[in-house]
């Protein structure tokens, strides 16, 4: 399997001389195509700052991202929207879906953006729909569906063109349990169904059990990683539960 | 402590209140400009003859009135800064402080940033004032002089009526905070668009729209059956039955939908009754022209109750595009998939459809709002050329003399002074006069004298002599007349076809004296002024003096032209003089006198009151309308940080973004003054048409058009600076950083 994404030696600081803050201190990582990537780590470790980092939307001090060979530092600012367009699919935790569209519009949204023929739009979204389960509410508005609907909604609107890498950041994280288990499973059949590359940002256990293998930050640095390999998904999780004993404070977040 | 917290804030949160700043400096400039040249400070050079205490009055009522309508925009913005600094309430409120403080927290940051803007208001206020001190000099007919405006009684006014304005809304907005609930504050940004449904003002709308209708079906069987007579020509016939039949069938299409409104939809049945208004204000609007052209009588007041008719029709219209126009989006977007699916069309629709479909009352009333202000910017220059133009035509003397007949019974009765008090008044004042003319008017025939039916009334005659006389008077030509001829003079708004139609019937008159041949030269119609005409008549007849003699003189007038202007006091001295001579009676000869100066004076006065006040209400109206569209756009600005950083996120790039912003705004502005702009070239041109005599007469449409299109311009100008700035900031508060 190739190598899609690689990090790498990326640092982050905020602030000025004498009051430095280094938000993500020398990470390196590579991801293979297919895989299901978790990093956990508790508030402030740089999880998030890392996915920003990622995606184009923030910059970071030093170091280098290559997507698919391609090195993202180097990319014009004005090809960047193009860049995002093409390559990456987004999930986030609060959904971001338009208010004033419905979620199949929502859906459409996204292969407008990317000039999908007219005539091809509406197969689309109608298979991705389905694929997901959401066709009953395809006509709804998003304040007239659960929350767990429209995080699959977004989950729909980010791999229906097909990205290279899917991010999501705390997908999980305004949903309840049953909406949080059926929204994993739908990342993890994507992953290996479709094989889609997903790169998921969360705090919770649970959550990162899901993926095949996890890196954890601590202080903007990688503390450790574990692979799943061929552990059973509740074998995994008590691995990663260790892990957070280890770090310490990571009891809290399992209960 | 939280005077600190006052100041600190206001200082802080200066960029949230620049909109706030700016409508209430906008507010108070024009109710400062306008006010001050009703000061009693004020004493513009307008010469000896006039007298500008006769505006005071007038003006101050009708600002004051106009200006009640500012407090609507001081109420809205308020509140759009209250929905603004939710969020921050809701932060002081979980720390502690009470709400009632929070309050009054804000009532002081208002009224602080208020205070601000009374100041620059009032400045720029002076200098705006010279614009309307150069519109009142030039109505006086004087050339601009920079002027100072800056007056202690008008800055009280102005600080004293904001001062309360301010104190009123700050208490509604205590109470506001005071009720509302912290969590519903906390989450205030977060909130979505309030769910999409149409309110029922539509319907009740419709129901009194119906009651309209029906009152149009009744005045047009009472019209049919007494003026309707079947040797009109067919437009008539069409006019008569379209009159009856529309209105009727558009009660008729509501009475069907009523029976099967549950399968047709409330839609369906407005775009039936829009359909069928269109076609209701296309009659209506043609009534004038048909009735000038086939002269129908129609009864007195009918092109007013029409005109009712017709802004009943297109303010229904108005509610029925508005209320349409989201409903007809969704329907284009469904069956147009290129259309929908074009860039980021989706989006684009996504953001009109809910913006209108929660706020179709609001772009009404705008609508509604901005047709009366095009309304009024367009009509005042009409009403006050009109009304200078007959100023012109009533004041040609400096002093004239006119008497009515239309009570004297008995021929021994009839005028026959010569007015000596008058020239005697003007040797005791030493005012020079360079013309001086007794001018008689006379029966052609004597038998006449009893008749005294309006449509009858008889047309007298003036001799030849006393009409050169005039002429000369008025810097015109002298004209001659053979032995036995005669000729005529008419009044300006006597229309071509009617002096047609008058001459074609007589080329020889009959008098008491003899007959008449009408000369090569049938007609006059130069402006000599209106009291050489007999009551409801247009015109005179010209005589040889030798027949004037035989026959019975009527009425008997004097016109003078003084040397010099007659100020504004001795005019006023000879009126009262000669009031006291020859009053007011019930019977017998009815004396008139006019001079130059009173009525210069008086209709000046009162054409400037008509036209400022006008103005001052356009532009009021119209920048309330612009504000309130504006400031609809920025109150959402969290909104729509949120939902073009979505798009950003998934790959838009920001020129396209741009784009999609000066969109969204183009139709935001362009949909309501579209409509608007529609509908009033509707209502101006009936207006028009209604007065097209007296324009033509008084004003000429040209000279009515280069007003209305200066007009135009600067309204253009007004809307593009309200578009530009919304334009800015509204990208300010949705970019990225």
């Amino acid at each position: 399997m190739s190598e899609l994404l690689k990090l790498d030696h990326i640092q982050k600081y905020y602030g000025n001389e004498g009051a430095i803050t280094r938000a993500i201190n020398d990470i390196s990582f590579s991801v293979k195509q297919g895989k299901f990537l978790g990093i956990m780590g508790a508030s402030g470790s740089g999880k998030t700052t890392l996915l920003n980092c990622i995606s184009t939307i923030d910059t970071f001090s030093a170091g280098r991202i290559y997507l698919d060979g391609a090195d993202v530092t180097k990319i014009k600012p004005k090809a960047l929207a193009r860049f995002r367009r093409e390559n990456l699919g987004f999930i986030f935790q609060d959904f971001n879906l338009l208010d004033t569209l419905t979620i199949s519009e929502n859906i459409a949204l996204a292969l407008t953006i990317n000039k999908v023929p007219v005539g091809k739009i509406d197969q689309q979204v109608q298979n991705i729909a389905e694929t997901l389960n959401i066709t009953a509410i395809l006509n709804k508005y998003p304040y007239q569906v659960s929350g767990g609907q429209k995080q699959r909604c977004a989950c729909a609107r980010a791999i229906i063109n097909k990205p290279k890498l899917i991010l999501a950041d705390e997908p999980t994280g305004a949903l309840d349990s049953h909406s949080s288990q059926m929204l994993l499973s739908t990342m993890q059949s994507i992953n290996e169904q479709l094989g889609a590359t997903i790169l998921m940002v969360t705090h919770d256990a649970f959550s990162a059990s899901y993926a095949n293998r996890i890196l954890f930050l601590k202080d903007g640095e990688i503390f450790t990683e574990i692979h799943k390999g061929s552990n059973t998904r509740k074998a995994f999780f008590e691995k990663i539960l260790d892990v957070l004993t280890m770090m310490g404070g990571g009891q809290t977040d399992v209960c | 402590m939280y005077a600190k917290l006052i100041f600190r804030n206001a200082k802080r949160s200066a960029k949230d209140y620049l909109v706030y700043i700016i409508t209430m400096t906008l507010c108070v400039m024009l109710f400062y400009a306008f006010l001050s040249i009703s000061s009693s400070n004020y004493q513009p050079d307008i010469g000896s003859e006039y007298n500008v205490t006769m505006l005071g009055a007038g003006m101050k009522a009708a600002i004051c009135g106009v200006t009640l309508l500012l407090l609507f925009l001081i109420r809205y913005v308020n509140s759009y800064m209250l929905r603004r600094k939710q969020r921050e309430f809701a932060v002081q409120s979980v720390m502690g402080m009470e709400q009632k403080t929070i309050g009054w927290l804000f009532f002081a940051e208002t009224f602080v940033m208020g205070a601000v803007a009374i100041v620059i208001g009032i400045f720029l206020g002076v200098i705006c004032s010279q614009f309307i001190t150069a519109m009142l000099l030039s109505s006086y007919g004087q050339d601009y002089k920079l002027s100072w405006m800056l007056f202690p009684d008008t800055v009280l006014l102005t600080i004293c009526f904001f001062a309360l304005s301010l104190f009123v809304v700050g208490l509604f907005n205590v109470r506001t905070i005071r009720k509302i609930k912290i969590i519903d504050m906390l989450y205030a940004d977060k909130q979505n668009e309030p769910h999409f449904k149409k309110s029922r003002y539509m319907p009740v709308i419709a129901v009194l729209f119906n009651v309209i209708l029906a009152w149009m079906v009744f005045e047009g069987v009472v019209k049919k059956h007494f003026y309707f007579d079947v040797r009109f020509a067919f437009p008539v016939h069409i006019m008569f039955w379209g009159n009856i039949i529309i209105p009727a069938f558009g009660i008729l299409w509501s009475l069907i939908w009523l029976v099967r409104h549950k399968k047709w939809g409330f839609d369906k049945f407005v775009i039936g009754q829009c359909l069928i208004t269109i076609l209701n204000a296309c009659f209506l609007a043609s009534i004038p022209q048909i009735q000038g052209k086939y002269y129908v009588a129609l009864g007195a007041g009918n092109l007013n109750q029409y005109l009712i008719f017709i802004l009943a029709d297109l303010i229904f219209l108005i509610c029925g595009i508005i209320y349409l126009a989201s409903s007809l989006l969704v329907a284009w977007k469904e069956k147009s998939l290129a259309h929908k699916y074009q860039g980021q069309n989706l989006f684009f629709f996504g953001q009109i459809i809910s913006k209108l479909q929660t706020t179709t009352k609001t772009m009404t009333l705008i609508c509604l709002t901005l047709v009366l202000s095009i309304f009024l910017f367009i009509a005042a220059p009409a009403l006050t050329g009109w009304a200078s133009g007959y100023l012109d035509i009533r004041s040609m003397y400096d002093v004239q003399i006119s008497t009515r007949y239309n009570d004297v019974y008995d021929e021994a009765d009839l005028p026959r002074d010569n007015y000596e008090l008058v020239t005697e008044f003007l040797e005791e004042h030493n005012i020079e006069t360079s013309f001086d003319r007794l001018v008689n008017l006379y029966l052609p025939n004597k038998a006449d004298f009893h008749n005294r039916v309006k449509l009858d009334f008889p047309v007298v005659a003036m001799s030849l002599s006393d009409y050169n006389a005039l002429r000369e008077m008025l810097g015109m030509e002298q004209i001659s007349l053979k032995k036995n001829e005669f000729t005529t003079q008419w009044q300006s708004i006597a229309t071509e076809d009617e002096r047609t139609e008058f001459l074609s019937g007589i080329t020889t008159v009959s008098t008491d004296a003899g007959d008449l041949v009408l000369a090569e030269t049938g007609y006059y119609d130069e402006p000599i002024g209106e009291t050489v005409y007999n009551d409801y008549t247009d015109v005179v007849y010209i005589f040889p003096d030798s027949i004037c003699k035989k026959l019975l003189s009527v009425m008997k007038n004097r016109y003078i032209i003084t040397a010099e202007p007659v100020s504004y006091d001795d005019t006023k001295d000879l009126e009262a003089e000669f009031n006291s001579v020859y009053p007011e009676s019930a019977e017998g000869v009815h004396y008139y006198m006019r001079t130059h100066t009173q009525q210069v004076n008086s209709t000046k006065a009162e054409m400037f009151v008509l036209k400022a006040s006008m103005t001052y209400g356009a532009v009021v109206l119209m920048v309330i309308c612009l504000t309130i569209l504006a400031l609809q756009q920025l109150l959402d600005a969290t909104h729509y940080r949120y939902r073009f950083g979505v798009l950003r996120k998934l790959g838009v790039k920001e020129n396209e973004i741009d784009r999609l912003v000066l969109k969204q705004l183009a139709v935001w502005f362009g949909l309501p003054i579209a409509v608007a702009i529609l509908i009033s070239l509707v209502v101006i041109f009936y207006f028009f048409q209604m007065i097209a005599v007296q324009i033509s007469a008084y004003l000429g449409f040209s000279a009515l058009m280069a007003q209305v299109g200066t007009i135009v311009g600067i309204l253009i100008l007004l809307l593009l600076c309200y578009f530009i700035s919304t334009w800015i900031l509204f990208k300010q508060s949705i970019s990225g950083n």
